[in-house]
C-alpha cells in the first residue's frame, strides 16, 4: 500500500464527511417521505408512482456527496494515479467535504418533510401534484449551493484543474 | 502561502502543523455532532405521524363533499340513498350487510378503530380508550331496547360490531331485562360503575343515571389518558378531549337550568373537572339561578362570547338549541385549528375524527329525514351541519 501523505489523509476526511452528513439528511429525509407514502399508498394504490416521486427526491442530496466524495478520492490520489496533495489543499478538501455534507444534511431533511407534507396533500387532492413538487423542490437549493461551493473548492484550493 | 500558515498557526501557539489540523478535526466532529443532534431530534418527532396521518388524510379526501351531499339528498327514496352510499367504497362493505343507520356508525367505529390501530405509541391510550365509545353506546343500546320490549334482532340492529365487548353482545342481546344485562357485564370494567347506578334505576325505573355515569366514565377517564401532556401533540390531544369534557357538562348544565332543576339535581351527571372549567368553577355554574346566569358565569372561559351572542336567541325562543349548535361548532372549530396547527402531529388526526362524526351525523340526518316521507330535500339540508 502506497504512503499516504498529510494533504491527501485530510482529504479522505473531506471525502467522508460529504458522503456520510449528506448521505444522514438523505436517508432521513427519504425515510421520512417514504413512511408518508406508504400510508398513502395503503389507502389508494394510484398513489404508487406518485408517492415514489416524491421519496426519490430527497436522494439528489446523497448523490451530490457521493459525487463530491469520489471527486476527492480520484483528485487527491486516494484513487487512480497516486498524488501527493498539499496540506492546504486538503484542509480546501475537508471544507468542500463540509459544505456539500452539511448542506445535504439540512436540504435532505427538509425535502423529506416537504415530500411527506406533499403525499398526504395529494392524496387528499390530486390537483396538489404539482405544487407539491415545487415546494419540494425548493428545499434542493441549499444542498445545490453546498454542491456548488465544494466544486469552486475543489478548483480554486488546488485539488482539481492544475 | 504554505510557509505563512505554518508562521501563523506556530503563531498561535500550536507545537507544529499536525497539532492545529488535529484539533481542528476534532472541532469539526464536535460541531457536525451538534448539528446532527439539534437538527435530528425534532425531525424524529414528525415521523411517527408520517404514516398515520397520510392514511388520514388520504381518508380525508375521501369525505363527502357539497356536491356529493346534493346528489344524495336528491334521492326520492332509501333505497335510492342505499344505492348511492353502495358506490363509495368506505361504505360498500357494510351498505349490504347491516340496516342503513347501522351500517352509518359501523363505519364509523371502524374508523375509530383504524385511527387506534395506527396513531404512535404516545398518543395510542387515549384513541384506544375512546374505542370504549362502542361498548358504551352498545350498552346503552342494549338496555334502552330491553326497557322498550324489543326483540333479539330488532336489538342487534342497534348494536355497533366494534369494541371489548364485541364477542358478548348476543348473550347481552339474549338477557331478560336491565339487570340481567348488568349481571352478565360482570367481569368487565362496566359492572362496578353501573352497579353504583343500578340502585337509583331499580328505585326510579329511569334508565338515565345508568346512561349518565357510562358517559361519565368514558370522558372522565380519557380526559384522564391525555391529562399529562408529554410534548405538543399529547397537549393538543388534552385540548381536544377537554373541550369535549367541558362542552358535555356545559350543556347538561344548561339543560338543567332550562327545566329549572337546582345542584342535588345536576351533580350526580356531572364530570368532576374539566378543562377550562374546572371543579370549582362547575360548583358555581350548577349553583346559577338560571341560564342567563350561567352564561355569564363562563365569563374569562373560551365558551363565554359563543354563549353571550347566542343568550339573546334563547330568550327569544326558549329553545337551548341555539347554544349547542354554538358548543358543537366550537368543538368543530377547535378541531380544525389543531389540525392546521400541528400538521406533522397529531392535528390532521383529530382534524379527521371530527369531521368523519360530523359527515356520519349528516348522513343520519339525511336517512332519517328521507323516512319522514314528508320532509322536503330543503328542510333536511338546512339540518346538516
Amino acid at each position: 500500500m502506497a504512503e499516504i501523505v498529510l494533504g491527501t489523509a485530510l482529504a479522505a476526511i473531506g471525502a467522508g464527511l460529504a458522503v456520510g452528513m449528506a448521505g444522514l439528511g438523505s436517508g432521513i429525509g427519504q425515510g421520512i417521505a417514504a413512511a408518508g407514502s406508504v400510508g398513502a399508498v395503503a389507502e389508494d394504490e394510484d398513489m404508487f408512482a406518485r408517492g415514489i416521486i416524491f421519496t426519490a427526491l430527497p436522494e439528489t442530496q446523497a448523490i451530490y456527496g457521493f459525487l463530491i466524495a469520489i471527486l476527492l478520492m480520484v483528485f487527491s490520489g486516494i484513487m487512480g494515479a497516486p498524488k501527493e496533495l498539499a496540506v492546504t489543499s486538503g484542509l480546501a478538501a475537508i471544507g468542500a467535504g463540509a459544505a456539500v455534507g452539511f448542506a445535504g444534511l439540512g436540504s435532505g431533511m427538509g425535502q423529506g418533510i416537504t415530500a411527506s407534507s406533499a403525499v398526504g396533500a395529494v392524496v387528499e387532492n390530486e390537483d396538489m401534484f404539482a405544487r407539491g413538487i415545487i415546494f419540494t423542490a425548493l428545499s434542493e437549493t441549499q444542498a445545490i449551493y453546498g454542491f456548488l461551493i465544494a466544486i469552486l473548492l475543489m478548483v480554486f484550493g488546488g485539488i482539481m484543474g492544475g | 502561502m504554505a510557509e505563512d500558515i505554518t508562521t501563523l498557526i506556530t503563531g498561535l501557539g500550536f507545537p507544529s502543523v499536525e497539532a492545529f489540523i488535529a484539533l481542528l478535526i476534532i472541532a469539526i466532529a464536535v460541531i457536525a455532532l451538534i448539528a446532527v443532534i439539534s437538527t435530528i431530534r425534532p425531525v424524529l418527532s414528525m415521523y411517527p405521524y408520517t404514516y398515520p396521518n397520510a392514511r388520514v388524510r388520504a381518508r380525508k379526501g375521501r369525505l363527502f363533499t357539497d356536491k356529493q351531499y346534493t346528489e344524495i339528498l336528491e334521492s326520492q327514496s332509501l333505497e335510492e340513498v342505499k344505492n348511492y352510499l353502495r358506490g363509495i367504497p368506505d361504505y360498500t362493505k357494510y351498505i349490504d350487510e347491516f340496516p342503513l343507520e347501522k351500517a352509518l356508525d359501523t363505519q364509523l367505529a371502524e374508523t375509530y378503530d383504524l385511527v387506534a390501530r395506527i396513531a404512535p405509541d404516545n398518543s395510542k391510550d387515549a384513541f384506544n380508550f375512546l374505542l370504549k365509545k362502542w361498548d358504551i353506546r352498545n350498552i346503552k343500546s342494549i338496555i334502552i331496547a330491553k326497557e322498550a320490549g324489543l326483540d333479539a334482532d330488532e336489538t342487534m340492529n342497534l348494536l355497533v360490531p366494534f369494541g371489548e365487548l364485541s364477542d358478548k353482545l348476543n348473550t347481552l342481546v339474549d338477557a331478560e331485562n336491565v339487570t340481567e344485562v348488568l349481571n352478565g357485564l360482570e367481569g368487565t370494567d362496566y359492572a362496578p360503575i353501573l352497579e353504583d347506578a343500578l340502585p337509583v334505576y331499580q328505585e326510579t325505573g329511569i334508565l338515565l343515571p345508568l346512561e349518565a355515569s357510562l358517559d361519565k366514565y368514558l370522558l372522565e377517564n380519557l380526559l384522564r389518558t391525555a391529562a399529562t401532556p408529554e410534548d405538543d401533540n399529547t397537549a393538543y390531544l388534552h385540548e381536544y378531549i377537554g373541550n369535549i369534557v367541558d362542552i358535555s357538562n356545559i350543556k347538561i348544565i344548561l339543560r338543567a337550568k332550562a327545566d329549572g332543576l337546582n345542584f342535588e339535581d345536576i351533580e350526580p351527571y356531572m364530570i368532576s373537572n374539566g378543562y377550562q372549567v374546572r371543579e370549582w368553577k362547575l360548583k358555581d355554574l350548577m349553583e346559577s339561578e338560571d341560564v342567563a346566569g350561567v352564561v355569564n358565569g363562563l365569563e374569562g372561559t373560551d365558551y363565554a362570547p359563543m354563549l353571550s351572542e347566542s343568550l339573546n336567541d334563547y330568550q327569544e325562543t326558549g329553545s337551548i338549541a341555539t347554544f349547542e349548535t354554538a358548543l358543537d361548532h366550537h368543538v368543530n372549530e377547535t378541531a380544525n385549528r389543531i389540525s392546521l396547527k400541528n400538521q406533522f402531529g397529531i392535528g390532521p388526526m383529530i382534524g379527521y375524527l371530527n369531521k368523519k362524526e360530523k359527515e356520519i351525523k349528516n348522513l343520519k340526518t339525511i336517512v332519517r329525514g328521507k323516512k319522514e316521507q314528508d320532509l322536503s330535500t330543503s328542510v333536511i339540508k338546512e339540518m346538516l351541519v
